[in-house]
């Protein structure tokens, strides 16, 4: 099978959705479900990591030449069998190629941009031949706003890098932060003020009285944005400034790394569409604590994973982080369910029962 | 007849199944199976499988569920009757099969064995049931040909959940309760909810004659295995039958089915009113059985010496075949005491069966586990009304439907008006489409009316997702090409499938009575379909008067058709608890039709309820 993936980025890009299409291309090609997979980002950059083999990332086109380098690529890069599109943004111009050219339309949902969808991308929805959740949530709200077959819309979680492991702290990161003898609650996620849903303000917010009972209580924020600037202004005004660290984004190689330094992982989010950090937690060994009004609750495997609170209470924030400073908490390693394995088994079957051509069965 | 759940965790995400989640979901469904209670799950409690049982065939503890059949590595929870299944194990028999049970449970089992999921075209009866093929570890899900039993489902991406009953799925507790608009459209534009959609989102009806796997990746498109617009379609095209031999061509095929109908190992009542269909039930099954028969009749004190009252027809009709007679009364003040109870028992809204809800309950006081009904005649033998109405509609109302505009036009310049009744705005935009003239023959509120009693935005979305007009005629589909096929097929894909079984099989299990439907039945609809289609109009119910060996009386067959008429319309404007239509203006109007006010009451009582 030869597939056109038209996605935001992937190879070289940073992110959740980045991470999710450069597995997905992995697995469809290490499944053996792929031939050759030529990827079109509209934007980031090429890089590391390389694309495995038969697998051929075109340069980023931007948004204004994006439509006519999609049907070019259709054209001059084929024949292809399936077109795969990565983002809801790009459903209507994925569709439109995809009857181009005649081959059927994989669309793949993520988080706040597919609940409530325009009305060009639900018609592009609807003449999609497979569309996948990244969780449960997405789903329920896509058709909510979507009239459409429940049967075509399947999930398919993220999955996560087998780097990260739990380990000790490292002592350069412990030097860096000034960590020593601290405990570390830890958030990794963007702060962007246009995603303000990941509850950043949330944990600010309880730390007075965590820091009453844990003076030795400090909050680590890994990643950068615009929001970062109102988030310490809220820190300063509860009086836990010397209690929240900004680490700013950080790099790749460094990010397993900065998992190893924290108690527990905390994102009382409300408008994540799957929250991979909360499976990087995991895998890191933290318990990890999330919200019950979002596609938070997948990762956390409805409580199994780690730990499900209201994130509009505080109360209930408060009491989870105080259970997991105790070390009390489901097992993380309950989240080993999405290991790429997993992930990769699930995908084949996917793609055998909904785009390669039905076989007879026998009786 | 029996209540069936699950639980599969199908997806590699998923955790294991909730026992206590399983239990609840079945004990919701005691009154469905007082006999006795299973569960199974996989080793790896990754499948749960429950049951309710209501014994009926092969009381003894070898028939309970869920049944294991360990050589093939397969399990079944069932719900329903096999009507055939001694012929088929004899069939299976002598393909070597060997059985331990007596039980058409069990029949069920070997079949998968032997055919697959092809296996349904063989079944003849009502049924719905889960078979979990551990080999493949697949679950198929199955349901009878016109939907008599009914089969939910909850697929929330990661785990599939299944029951009898739109409740159970509820209370189990694990499944989203965010309300459907599309369902919500279609009660109140119907009187019932269209299948396949419920009043919540994300629990839908498995097809009637259809069947559908659910593997790793989820609940696959459920397959057809048969359909009766199709059915229908077929006797179109076959020759015309030579009316000397359509009376008896017509008793040989109703005998046949009443036969099939008492295949129990407990006595079979009969529901009698005193109209044609359930009489001459009564007649062709005095011709099969020397047994003794119950019959059962409501009265309503209210109709005493009233022409409705059908205890002294149907006390007629008793005498003439020998059944052992009930008439039972139901007053004003029992039905309140059980008005509660009939909401709690009422699956999905809906505004008929209350009266299935009193002759069950009579049945039971009778101690009959199970009863025949006359239900499926008129839609068979081409009796109701519609059948002469809508193809008139349709011949009126072509031309005018066809200029643009028009319909709206008018519906605009009439919508409101005090003295029309108020499907009259629809007639010119409706009546020159068989699926739109049906609609304006069952419907209760038109479209547009909605956003008087729903949600505005909600209703817009609801009547978008469900498309009415598309519904009906998908419902019925593929469309036959003669008028009488049309209505047939309307009439036994949309108000028999969601209104009168669905009906029936709530308040009939609400009293652990298994109601059992001879004129529902697919051999039987292969056979009297070519005979109808070549019968003048109106005259199909003298075929089914004359079909026992002791006809039915003329005055029967010529007595105005009641059916179950009740006097619950006039019990329910008295009842202080079902007032809440009269904050609504269109419905305190005294020209309002009663089921608009009863549909929206109904309404009001949901949990979910996006009201205006």
């Amino acid at each position: 099978m030869n597939i056109l993936a038209l996605v935001g980025d992937a190879f070289g890009g940073h992110g959740g959705i980045a991470q999710y299409n450069r597995d997905l291309f992995t697995a469809l090609k290490v499944g053996g479900c792929a031939e050759r997979i030529v990827v079109l980002p509209r934007q980031g950059r090429a890089g590391t990591p390389e694309p495995p083999d038969r697998v051929r990332q075109l340069g980023p086109r931007g948004k204004s030449c994006y439509p006519l380098a999609a049907l070019r690529a259709a054209v001059a890069e084929g024949p292809f069998d399936v077109m795969f599109c990565g983002h809801l943004n790009l459903a209507p111009l994925a569709a439109m190629v995809s009857r181009l050219i005649g081959v059927p339309l994989w669309l793949q949902l993520h988080g706040w941009e597919a609940w409530e969808p325009t009305r060009a991308q639900a018609w592009a929805a609807r003449h999609s031949t497979l569309i996948t959740a990244v969780s449960r949530y997405t789903r329920r709200r896509f058709i909510r706003s979507v009239a459409i077959d429940p049967q075509r819309i399947r999930v398919l979680p993220n999955t996560v890098d087998e780097k990260f492991t739990p380990g000790p702290p490292p002592p350069s990161l412990v030097e860096r932060y000034r960590l020593q003898g601290r405990r570390v609650l830890l958030t990794v996620g963007r702060l962007s003020p246009d995603e303000r849903g990941k509850g950043h303000d949330k944990v600010i917010g309880a730390l007075p009285q965590l820091i009453a009972d844990h003076p030795d209580l400090v909050y680590l924020v890994v990643g950068d944005g615009g929001d970062r600037q109102r988030l310490a202004a809220a820190a300063k005004e509860g009086g836990v400034a010397d209690h929240v660290l900004f680490a700013g984004a950080v790099a790749s190689d460094e990010l397993a790394d900065h998992y190893r330094l924290a108690t527990v992982f905390v994102m009382p989010s409300i408008q994540e569409g799957f929250g991979i950090a909360f499976l990087e937690a995991a895998g890191s060994g933290l318990i990890a604590i999330g919200g019950n009004r979002d596609g938070s609750v997948d990762p956390l495997a409805d409580g199994a994973a780690g730990m499900i609170v209201d994130p509009t209470s505080p109360m209930q924030l408060v009491a989870a982080i105080e259970s997991a400073l105790a070390g009390q908490g489901p097992d993380p390693a309950q989240a080993r369910r999405f290991r790429f394995e997993n992930f990769g088994g699930h995908l084949r079957d996917l793609v055998t029962t909904h785009l390669l051509p039905p076989r007879v069965e026998a009786a | 007849m029996c209540g069936i759940a699950g639980i599969y965790s199908y997806h590699y995400a998923a955790n294991p199944i909730d026992r206590a989640e399983l239990r609840r979901l079945r004990d919701h469904m005691a009154a469905r199976g007082p006999d006795g209670a299973g569960e199974w799950c996989t080793a790896d409690n990754r499948v749960g499988l429950a049951h309710r049982r209501l014994s009926i065939i092969d009381l003894s503890e070898d028939g309970a569920q869920p049944m294991v059949d360990a050589d093939a590595n397969a399990v079944i929870t069932f719900n329903g009757e096999i009507y055939n299944y001694k012929a088929l194990r004899r069939g299976l028999e002598q393909q070597g099969h060997v059985f331990r049970t007596d039980s058409d449970t069990e029949v069920l089992l070997h079949l998968y064995a032997a055919k697959g999921p092809r296996m349904a075209d063989d079944l003849r009866g009502m049924f719905a049931f889960a078979l979990w093929d551990g080999a493949r570890r697949r679950l198929l899900l199955a349901r009878d040909p016109y939907g008599i039993k009914p089969l939910y489902y909850a697929d929330d991406g990661w785990t599939l959940r299944f029951a009898s009953q739109v409740k159970a799925l509820v209370a189990g507790g694990g499944v989203s309760c965010a309300p459907e608009p599309a369902g919500w459209a279609g009660f109140l534009l119907f009187g019932s909810i269209p299948e396949p959609y419920t009043n919540y989102q994300e629990i839908r009806a498995v097809p009637a004659g259809a069947t559908m796997w659910v593997d790793s990746c989820g609940p696959a498109k459920p397959a057809n295995y048969f359909s009766v617009s199709a059915e229908i379609r077929a006797a179109e095209d076959r020759l015309p039958a030579r009316p000397g031999d359509v009376q008896e061509r017509a008793r040989e095929a109703l005998l046949d089915s009443v036969r099939h109908h008492l295949v129990a190992d407990v006595p079979v009542g009969i529901f009698l009113s005193a109209g044609v269909d359930s009489g001459a039930l009564l007649g062709l099954m005095r011709d099969v059985s020397t047994a003794e028969i119950h019959s059962v009749t409501l009265a309503y004190e209210d109709f005493r010496n009233r022409r409705e009252d059908e205890a002294p027809g149907a006390r007629a009709v008793a005498a003439s075949y020998a059944s052992t007679h009930t008439t039972r009364v139901v007053t004003e003040s029992e039905f309140r005491a059980d008005l509660p109870k009939i909401f709690e028992a009422m699956d999905q809204p809906t505004v008929d069966g209350i009266n299935t809800w009193f002759v069950s309950k009579a049945a039971r006081e009778l101690g009959l586990k199970a009863a025949v009904s006359g239900l499926g005649g008129d839609e068979l033998f081409a009796g109701y009304p519609s059948f002469r109405d809508i193809p008139r509609w349709v011949r009126w109302g072509r031309l005018p439907s066809h200029v643009p505009f028009l319909g709206d036009l008018v519906r605009r310049l009439i919508a409101g008006s005090r003295r029309l009744h108020p499907k009259t705005a629809a007639l010119v935009k409706y009546a020159g489409s068989y699926a739109g003239a049906y609609l304006l023959r069952r419907g209760i509120f038109m479209p547009w009316e909605l956003g008087q009693v729903m949600d505005r935005d909600f209703m817009a979305e609801g009547v978008r997702r469900l498309d009415p007009l598309g519904i009906i005629a998908a419902s019925a589909g593929p469309l036959p090409r003669t008028a009488i096929g049309k209505v047939a097929s309307f009439e036994a894909c949309v108000y028999l499938r969601n209104q009168l079984l669905r009906d029936t099989d709530w308040a009939g299990m609400a009293h652990s009575v298994e109601v059992r439907v001879p004129f529902v039945d697919r051999r039987l609809l292969t056979e009297i379909a070519p005979l109808v289609m070549s019968l003048p109009p109106g005259t199909g119910k003298r075929l089914v008067a004359a079909s026992p060996r002791k006809p039915l009386p003329d005055a029967v067959v010529d007595r105005k058709k009641t059916g179950f008429e009740t006097p619950i319309k006039d019990w329910l404007q008295r009842d202080d608890r079902t007032q809440t239509w009269r904050r609504i203006p269109e419905l305190a109007r005294a020209s309002c039709p009663w089921a608009r006010r009863w549909a929206y009451q109904l309404a009001t009582l949901a949990e979910a309820r996006p009201l205006a």
